[in-house]
């Protein structure tokens, strides 16, 4: 859909934001393209809608070179959100959602059916905001606009900048929220710039790092936390890697009394009282002794993340899981061990608890 | 407040003349000064490297005192509404300008990135978007611009241009005749609410329909102000007579005029009240005016920069005329009788108190007596410096004030002597004595036409019809026509042909 070939960008000041920089945006996906600030991240973002020129290499949109567009219906079929939102003060929110399709001379019936539409959309009553200036509006529903407008004229493509990042912490998860359940129905292909990692790894079908101008590592995002590219990615996830994501075989319960052998001569003889988990000397697992009799247990993988595993915690009223990795016992997880877990977890700074 | 009524009930006429001048000069300089700020202001947001040399030009115009303005103009565009509103529109432009710079420059860059990425071309983004948001801050610019502008266009009467300050002209000319003033001013101050109120009405039509409708109505103000011009087809004059400002050249051209158009088939336009005497001077120099009438005295003094050489009358004649043929190509027809010298004036009262007659009686009191002298007088040696030499004068406290209200101070007491000019009639209304000047320190001022040696050679006539004059009308004659035209409220075209008919050189 969009393809970046060995582009470069070098400003005027002899900066140079873009080093031969390849990448390509599928059809219908959204790329969240992030880095720490200076990366390269806007340029890039910028240069498909050419606000910003390459200075060499060149950018395909379905195969064809974006200077070969008129320039102006080429941005007419790229939506542009802003991080300043940037709705227009002097128009009404319906005038501010016409104007690209104002600018393709969509007749008068069809830009009003449009913008009634896509105000429903995104859950604002258009009888009362059609009307509406921008500045009568919260942050949260200015950039509602600010999406809806850049869909208008139902483009292809929809470019962001930091979308969301001018909100507030409640406005933004809803935005993200939106945006997600909204690409479920629209299916554009959207080039996502942000610098929040949780905002990345939540909304991107893949995540394009970067740093210095090139990209560090680009991959769907379980692949990102899971297998950081280098020290740096690792560095940028950081604390933001939730303690929930840990595999189970990594906080096993180090106490073997909850393990118990096989009886050799099958005589079916355990301890009446408490809970332990059988293993034959091959270290295979064979069995849930409650009470002194064998039932049938739910196990855990071992390298189901803690989140995971946690459903099944929360479905069952064990105390104790066995851990397997294949048929063999690795472990045994309990809750006590989990909460000291994730405890260690989690700090205590002037008072305020935080991961 | 009954005098004002009254004054207001008598002009009404020149009134409703002069504030629809006004209206109309203020109007195309202000239109003027918006067609070129606005779209200059805009190009400069593109070249901000020009901006600020451009920017500070016109600041630097602005600084420029608007007299000296019109009087650098006047060579080069002559008298009349022309230079007025060149003058203006230099006025006007720095507020535009400045306004529309930054108005368009404090564009949130967001906003105008949105509008280039939402695909918006050049026209479409300044109109949309630009000048909608800079909108009020360019309207800010006019607004202020128009109050300049219409506050400035009263001095444009000091050129021909007409307008209210012809009316507040001829106040300060009346012996600050405040009721008069008023009537200049005060519609000049409610025309500037007024069109206040019309531009805020403007700006809020195009915030509502857009910048398509400003243009619409500006190109509707542009024809209802130049509509006059269409319908305005009067005969243009052979002849163009000027006169300096007051009653006494207001007479003296009109004389000219009928006599001119009695004996030929010339049609004669004047200009009276022409603010100073350098604007007359390079008016005639520049050639929108033909003729003016210019004393013997101020030919020497003034324009040839020399001292007189004799006190005799007829010797400073020849000397002016040899002058000004030799300096300027110009010629001083034949003088007129009266001799409108400066004199030293005092009131009656005074006179008889201390029995004084000429001007060295004045020595007894230098010590007691306050002078109300003009700037000019004051400096000039056939003037109060002269009056130091002469007589050995050395008057304890001087004030030095506007011609205009010289003989209010004296007539309220709060001066003892002014200096006057002989034929002035406020002498009668006053009742003022003139001190004899027994050794001729004041150099004749006769009235006499000027005119350039080529207005000359292409009507010689003039010089037979104009020298009818030679030598008739005497002091006493010329004080007590200044008199009808300033207190009696005649017109200097009535009072001229009267003159004229009973001297027997107009047929009634």
């Amino acid at each position: 859909m969009i393809e970046f070939k060995n582009v470069t960008k070098i400003y005027d000041d002899g900066t140079e934001a873009i080093k031969d920089f390849s990448l390509e945006v599928r059809k219908g996906e959204i790329m969240t393209i992030i880095g720490p600030s200076g990366c390269g991240k806007t340029t890039t973002m910028k240069m498909i809608n050419r606000l910003i020129e390459p200075t060499s290499g060149s950018i395909y949109i379905n195969d064809k070179n974006i200077k070969d567009y008129n320039i102006h219906e080429l941005r007419w079929n790229i939506g542009y959100v802003l991080q300043q939102i940037a709705l227009f003060p002097h128009m009404t929110i319906e005038e501010n959602i016409s104007i690209v399709p104002e600018l393709k001379k969509w007749s008068k019936k069809d830009i009003e059916r449009r913008s009634h539409e896509l105000l429903e959309m995104v859950g604002l009553d258009p009888s009362i905001y059609k009307q509406r200036m921008p500045s009568e509006l919260s942050g949260g529903q200015q950039q509602r606009i600010g999406v809806i407008r850049a869909l208008a004229a139902d483009p292809d493509i929809i470019v962001m900048d930091e979308p969301f990042s001018a909100l507030d912490p409640i406005s933004r998860v809803q935005l993200q929220h939106d945006i997600k359940k909204l690409q479920k129905e629209i299916k554009k292909t959207i080039v996502f710039v942000t610098h929040d990692i949780d905002e990345a790894l939540k909304l991107g079908d893949r995540i394009c790092f970067m740093q210095k101008g090139r990209i560090v590592q680009l991959d769907e995002p379980e692949q990102l936390v899971m297998n950081p590219g280098n020290e740096f990615v690792k560095d940028f996830l950081g604390d933001r890697k939730s303690p929930w994501q840990i595999s189970v075989d990594s906080i096993l319960d180090q106490h073997t009394a909850y393990i118990i052998p096989t009886a050799d001569d099958h005589t079916n003889i355990y301890p009446t009282e408490g809970t332990f988990v059988l293993e034959d000397e091959n270290k295979y697992y064979k069995g849930f002794i409650v009470n002194g009799k064998m039932i049938n247990a739910r196990t855990l993988e071992s390298k189901m993340t803690l989140y995971d595993a946690a459903e099944i915690l929360s479905s069952s009223d064990q105390n104790l899981f066995p851990v397997l990795e294949g048929e063999k016992l690795a472990g045994v997880l309990t809750y006590q061990r989990i909460i000291e877990y994730l405890r260690s977890k989690t700090g205590k700074e002037n008072g305020v608890i935080r991961q | 407040m009954n005098e004002f009524i009254t004054v207001f009930q008598n002009r009404q006429d020149m009134l409703l003349e002069s504030t629809l001048e006004h209206l109309q000069i203020s109007m195309i300089s202000l239109i003027i000064a918006i067609i070129i700020a606005v779209p200059l202001g805009l190009y400069l947001t593109r070249y901000p490297k020009a901006a600020e040399p451009v920017i500070g030009t016109s600041a630097v115009l602005q600084t420029i005192p608007s007299l000296a303005v019109l009087a650098f103009l006047i060579p080069f565009f002559g008298i009349g509404t022309t230079p007025a509103i060149i003058a203006l529109v230099l006025y006007g432009l720095l507020p535009i300008l400045r306004n529309t710079y930054t108005g368009i420059k404090e564009v949130d860059p967001a906003l105008k990135e949105a509008a280039t990425g939402m695909g918006m071309n050049f026209l479409k983004r300044l109109t949309k978007v630009e000048l909608p948001i800079a909108m009020p801050v360019i309207m800010a610019g006019i607004r202020t611009s128009m109050v300049l502008i219409v506050g400035t266009t009263t001095i444009a009467a000091l050129i021909g241009a007409g307008g209210l300050g012809d009316i507040i002209l001829l106040g300060l000319d009346r012996g600050a005749d405040v009721n008069l003033i008023l009537l200049g001013a005060i519609p000049a101050a409610l025309l500037a609410i007024l069109l206040d109120l019309i531009l805020r009405l403007f700006e809020k039509i195009s915030r509502k329909a857009g910048i398509k409708s400003f243009i619409a109505m500006l190109i509707i103000a542009v024809l209802i102000v130049l509509t006059p011009f269409m319908f305005n087809d009067s005969r243009q004059p052979d002849l163009v007579i000027g006169g300096k400002m007051g009653s006494e050249p207001d007479i003296l051209i009109n004389m000219y005029k009928l006599l001119i158009e009695e004996e030929t088939g010339l049609h004669v336009g004047l200009e009276p009240n022409l603010g100073k005497t350098a604007f007359v001077f390079s008016a005639l120099q520049q050639g929108s005016i033909d003729i003016f009438p210019e004393f013997t005295g101020t030919a020497i003094v003034t324009h040839l920069e020399e001292q007189a050489q004799s006190n005799d009358a007829r010797d400073v004649y020849e000397q002016a005329k040899q002058g000004m043929k030799e300096e300027f190509g110009m010629e001083l027809l034949e003088p007129m009788d009266f001799n409108n010298t400066y004199a030293v004036a005092t009131t009656e009262e005074m006179a008889e108190q201390y029995g004084l007659q000429e001007i060295g009686d004045l020595k007894q009191i230098e010590n007691d007596i306050t002078a109300g002298f003009t700037l000019e007088f004051n400096d000039r040696y056939d003037g109060y410096v002269g009056m130091q030499e002469v007589y050995d004068l050395d008057i304890a406290d001087i004030k030095t004030m506007e011609p205009g209200i010289r003989q209010n101070a004296l007539s309220n007491g709060e001066v003892d002597v002014i200096d006057a000019y002989a034929t002035d009639s406020y002498m009668i209304e006053l009742n003022l004595v003139t001190l004899d000047d027994p050794e001729n320190l004041f150099p004749p001022y006769q009235g006499a036409p000027l005119m350039r040696d080529d207005t000359l050679e292409e009507y010689p006539e003039l010089e037979g019809i104009l020298n009818q004059l030679s030598g008739k009308i005497t002091d006493d004659e010329m004080r007590q026509m200044n008199y009808q035209v300033d207190y009696e409220d005649r017109s200097p075209n009535e009072v001229a042909r009267e003159y004229l008919v009973n001297e027997g050189l107009l047929d009634n």
